[in-house]
């Protein structure tokens, strides 16, 4: 019974956050995206089945899953793109699409990649998306495009035209697209497809400075060790139903079993748990570590390696890679 | 609920989309490639009719007209090319307006700018239209330059298919109100190419249906047993800007075409913005 | 709902057309209501049938007038060169008249048109193909064949010349042009040998002039022949319509007056509905034939028989032969009956 928030549970979850700012989520925030009961149907496929999900307002929200599992319908939802076929969405607290109106000129979002005409330099492209933004007054449009680009490194090739530009500036640009004035909130559907690692470097810092002003980031990803790196919040979806949600280190936290205690006498460790029954083993990440999986509590762990002479460094409880846990959550489901 | 509905403009001031609509048209490589097809034409015709004068006398049809009567060229030209080359051309803006916007990702943004979904039907049919006046303007006037600098002709004069002689200003009107009535019609193509382009993610299969829908109306407004058809039939009207080089000028023809115009473009209008309110992004 | 927005998006092929086809019919009821409007049938006093056919033949002229005039043509003859209005299928032609003897008539084509302008004492006819202009004096007597497009004098000379073997009758009224009109019908009586069934008049109510002329054959439902006003308004006109100057580039040729006695030799065999005409066409005509007289000399099917050999033209309502030797025949009437005439 993972599936999200209970709407009751939203706020405790909030209360007990551990976001860096606890301003932000304040107690009587709406939160920034909700979707209940949400559910799209293609044809005979099902892209989204049934989709409780409470994006707290201030969060980083990662979004997971395997190809194909409906992230990116799930977000066209979000944004009222597309019309459920049951369920509703809400976008800072207002229903979508029917008040797409009101909401989207907050909302800054790069969906199913970059759009852009490619016989317009990425300045032009940028000028006609801002001469479409309700909030920007005409006379602001230069500077923001000139700030948009900026802030994604594009200002050296903004005059150059959109088709001779690489799949990394094109995604750059994009970005650009969706920063090109405040947002309260900011969806970004797989941002770091075909960047470097320096795009996605960039890209990290521009969620981190967002999620510092305050704004809400949602952002899909398939690669775990980016929304590891940037989110407060997560969200996995497979076969277009939501399978777990909520805080990062909480779900973390619920997969941590054993402990991990680094010594330099590795085998003379693994020897002496072992005798004890343990299933203790070496450590791949950390080759001066052994995993101590469930069994002997902490203290007795630590006490029975100090009694055999083993030089405890360290022993911290283990907290699996998001990858484990996005592997177990993904495997033991069909 | 919140400060997103004080304070804050509703939608992007009108006039500025349709300003970067209209500059994007115009900056669309094929548009440009397109318009200046258009200026060559009456000065193809031009030529064609100076070397054919040369070597005999006044050839049949239209174009055979235009020899030595300069100021029936725009006019040839027009009709000419309402045959199928500006169907075609508006076409063509009308599946980059919705179609190819989609298939750029592009619709999106602008979905997501957000632009209301009526704003947008209304700030593409202008874009569509931008084109449709421009090709019928390079027409009319390269068509009344090349007229009278290449073909010439009775000085300031254009003798009716009706044998009688009118002014240079009259013949001017009336090539205005050729050039009007044209861009009506396209008007009705414009809005029909629209519907279908409002369906479709591949500009292609717009150009393919207007081109199909021109053969159908061709095919089915030259076989006798279906006369009754014709009134039916958007483009059994388009031969009306002849009447312009009548004299007296007739006007029923053109009020006929312009009617039926209406029709089309009124159904192309209600199922463009029927499915754009509801079309996925 | 549900179901269409499941299908959106992905089956858009599928839509394109569907939309077309909406779109199609959309408008096409669209344009079925709006010109579907039929009118209704003129209350009128009634009137016996010969008092209408007097009134017609003794009506005064009706005074200044334009109008378009159209042709639905049902015959089945080939499609001339120079007369495309020959052909199956519907022409108009607009028409101004300024009383007496001033008249225009236009016969537009798609890419051109026929003038023809009488102004009085000359007559002008302008082709716009290759901008030529014959000019010839009116002779008075031989007027009215040179209004070759006016419903009226068409059938006002159909009135005359059948009236005497015809059961002449008032079916009904009709709106033509806007106009009340009664509808005169001549039935050919049981000894005329014609392909003819009947042949209906529609004359104003007030002018008594002929709107509309419908010739019906045997066999066929459908009119053979219509020419009748789809407008008509009463009333001055610009005096500059019956007026003609050859314009710039104009190639003027001069045709001498065409007086009765003049122009193709002709004799008639028989009166009213089997009446066979038989022309014979002057020695020069057979190698330059004007453009009043069209060139047949390539239509119709051979046929043979004691007057000789020529080429046989059939439609719905009429024969003609065309002889070898130059004599052309033809009648209202099957092939036997031209043949009989030529037999003569």
């Amino acid at each position: 019974m993972t599936r999200g928030y209970a709407p009751d549970r939203g706020r405790s979850g909030h209360d007990s956050a551990s976001t860096p700012d606890p301003h932000l989520t304040a107690v009587d925030a709406p939160p920034a995206a909700r979707a209940r009961g949400l559910r799209k149907v293609f044809g005979s496929t099902v892209a989204v089945d049934g989709v409780d999900l409470d994006v707290p307002s201030g969060a980083v929200l990662g979004m997971l899953g395997p190809n194909g599992s409906g992230k990116t319908t799930l977000i066209r939802l979000l944004l009222g793109l597309t019309r459920p076929t049951a369920g509703s969405a809400e976008l800072l607290g207002m229903p979508m699409p029917d008040r797409a109106a009101a909401v989207l000129p907050r909302v800054g979002a790069l969906v199913e990649g970059p759009g852009f005409h490619p016989f317009l330099s990425g300045r032009e492209n940028l000028r006609r998306v801002a001469a479409a933004e309700p909030l920007l007054r005409t006379r602001e449009i230069p500077r923001a495009v000139d700030a948009a680009l900026e802030r994604v490194g594009l200002a050296d090739a903004a005059n150059r035209p959109y088709r001779g530009y690489s799949l990394g500036m094109k995604e750059r640009l994009g970005l650009a697209g969706a920063l090109l004035l405040p947002r309260r909130l900011v969806v970004l559907d797989e941002p770091t497809n075909g960047l470097d690692p320096a795009g996605t470097r960039d890209v990290r810092a521009i969620i981190a400075e967002l999620h510092a002003d305050g704004a809400t980031v949602v952002v899909s990803s398939h690669l775990l060790t980016e929304v590891e790196a940037t989110c407060t919040h997560v969200a996995v979806l497979q076969s277009g139903a939501l399978i777990a949600a909520g805080e990062l280190h909480t779900l973390l936290d619920a997969g941590t079993t054993g402990l991990v205690v680094s010594t330099p006498d590795v085998d003379l460790a693994l020897h002496t748990l072992r005798g004890i029954g343990a299933a203790v083993y070496r450590d791949e990440a950390e080759p001066s570590a052994v995993v101590v999986p469930d069994g002997p509590s902490a203290p007795e762990v630590v006490a029975l390696l100090v009694r055999a002479g083993v030089a405890v460094h360290e022993a911290r409880r283990r907290r699996p890679r998001l990858e484990e846990l996005f592997a177990r959550l993904t495997e033991g489901t069909p | 609920m919140t400060a997103l509905d004080t304070g804050v403009p509703k939608a992007a001031p009108f006039t500025r989309l349709l300003a970067a609509e209209v500059r994007w048209v115009l900056r669309r490589p094929r548009t440009l490639v397109m318009l200046g097809l258009f200026a060559l034409i009456p000065v193809l015709i031009a030529i064609g009719v100076r070397v054919a004068d040369r070597q005999a006398g006044p050839g049949r049809g239209l174009i055979g007209a235009v020899a030595g009567n300069g100021l029936v060229l725009p006019v040839a030209a027009m009709t000419v090319a309402l045959g199928l080359l500006l169907p075609l051309a508006v076409a063509m803006a009308a599946a980059d307006a919705i179609a190819g916007e989609a298939a750029a990702g592009t619709l999106r943004g602008l979905l997501l700018a957000p632009v209301g979904r009526l704003r947008l039907v209304v700030v593409k049919a202008s874009g569509v239209l931008v084109v449709a006046a421009a090709a019928v303007l390079a027409l009319a006037v390269v068509g009344v330059l090349a007229g009278l600098l290449v073909v010439g002709g009775p000085p300031g004069q254009l003798v009716t298919l009706s044998g009688s002689t009118i002014g240079t200003t009259e013949a001017l009107g009336r090539v205005t109100l050729v050039a009007l009535w044209t861009v009506g019609q396209l008007a009705a193509v414009g809005a029909v190419a629209l519907a279908v382009s409002a369906f479709t993610e591949h500009p292609l299969v717009v150009l393919a249906a207007v081109l199909g829908g021109l053969i159908i109306f061709g095919v089915l407004g030259a076989i006798p047993a279906l006369d009754w058809l014709q009134p039916v039939l958007l483009t059994s009207g388009w031969t009306a800007g002849v009447d312009a080089l009548r004299d007296p000028m007739p006007l029923d023809g053109l009020a006929d075409a312009t009617l039926r115009a209406l029709w089309y473009l009124a159904a192309g209008a209600a199922v463009v913005v029927l499915r754009m309110l509801r079309r996925d992004a | 709902m549900v179901q269409a927005e499941g299908m959106a998006g992905r089956r858009n092929r599928g839509r394109s057309v569907a939309a077309g086809v909406v779109t199609t019919i959309a408008v096409g009821l669209g344009l079925l209501v709006s010109t579907g409007a039929a009118g209704a049938q003129p209350q009128l006093p009634p009137i016996a049938p010969e008092e209408l056919v007097r009134s017609v033949l003794s009506a005064p002229n009706p005074g200044p007038f334009n109008g378009t005039v159209e042709l639905q043509n049902g015959l089945g003859l080939p499609a001339l060169p120079e007369l495309p209005q020959a052909g199956n299928g519907t022409s108009t032609a607009r028409i101004w008249s300024g009383g007496e003897d001033r008249g225009r008539v236009a016969l537009p084509t798609d890419s051109g048109e026929r003038t023809l302008v009488s102004d009085g004492t000359t007559f002008w006819a302008w082709n716009s193909a290759d901008r030529t202009v014959v000019r010839r004096p009116i002779d008075q007597a031989a007027r009215q064949e040179d209004r070759p497009a006016d419903p009226t004098a068409a059938a006002t000379r159909a009135i005359e010349q059948l009236r005497a073997t015809s059961t002449v009758a008032v079916d009904g009224t009709a709106e033509v042009a806007g106009r009340d009109a009664y509808e005169l019908v001549l039935t050919p009586a049981p000894t005329e040998r014609t392909l003819l069934r009947e042949v209906r008049v529609a004359v104003d109510a007030e002018k008594r002039m002929p709107l509309r002329l419908t010739v019906l054959s045997t066999g066929s439902p459908d009119p053979a022949l219509r020419v009748g006003f789809t407008e008509l308004t009463f009333g001055p006109q610009d005096p500059a319509l019956f007026t003609f100057t050859p314009p710039p580039g104009a190639t003027v040729t001069d045709a001498p007056a065409r007086g009765p006695q003049e122009g193709p030799e002709r004799t008639t065999v028989g009166d009213g509905w089997d009446r066979v005409v038989i022309a014979r066409r002057p020695a020069d005509a057979t190698t330059t034939p004007s453009p009043d007289a069209p060139d047949l000399s390539s239509v119709g099917s051979p046929v043979s028989g004691p007057w000789g050999s020529g080429r046989l033209i059939t439609s719905t309502v009429g024969t003609a032969i065309v002889t070898d030797d130059g004599r052309l025949a033809a009648g209202a009437v099957p092939e036997q009956v031209v043949t009989e005439a030529l037999s003569r």
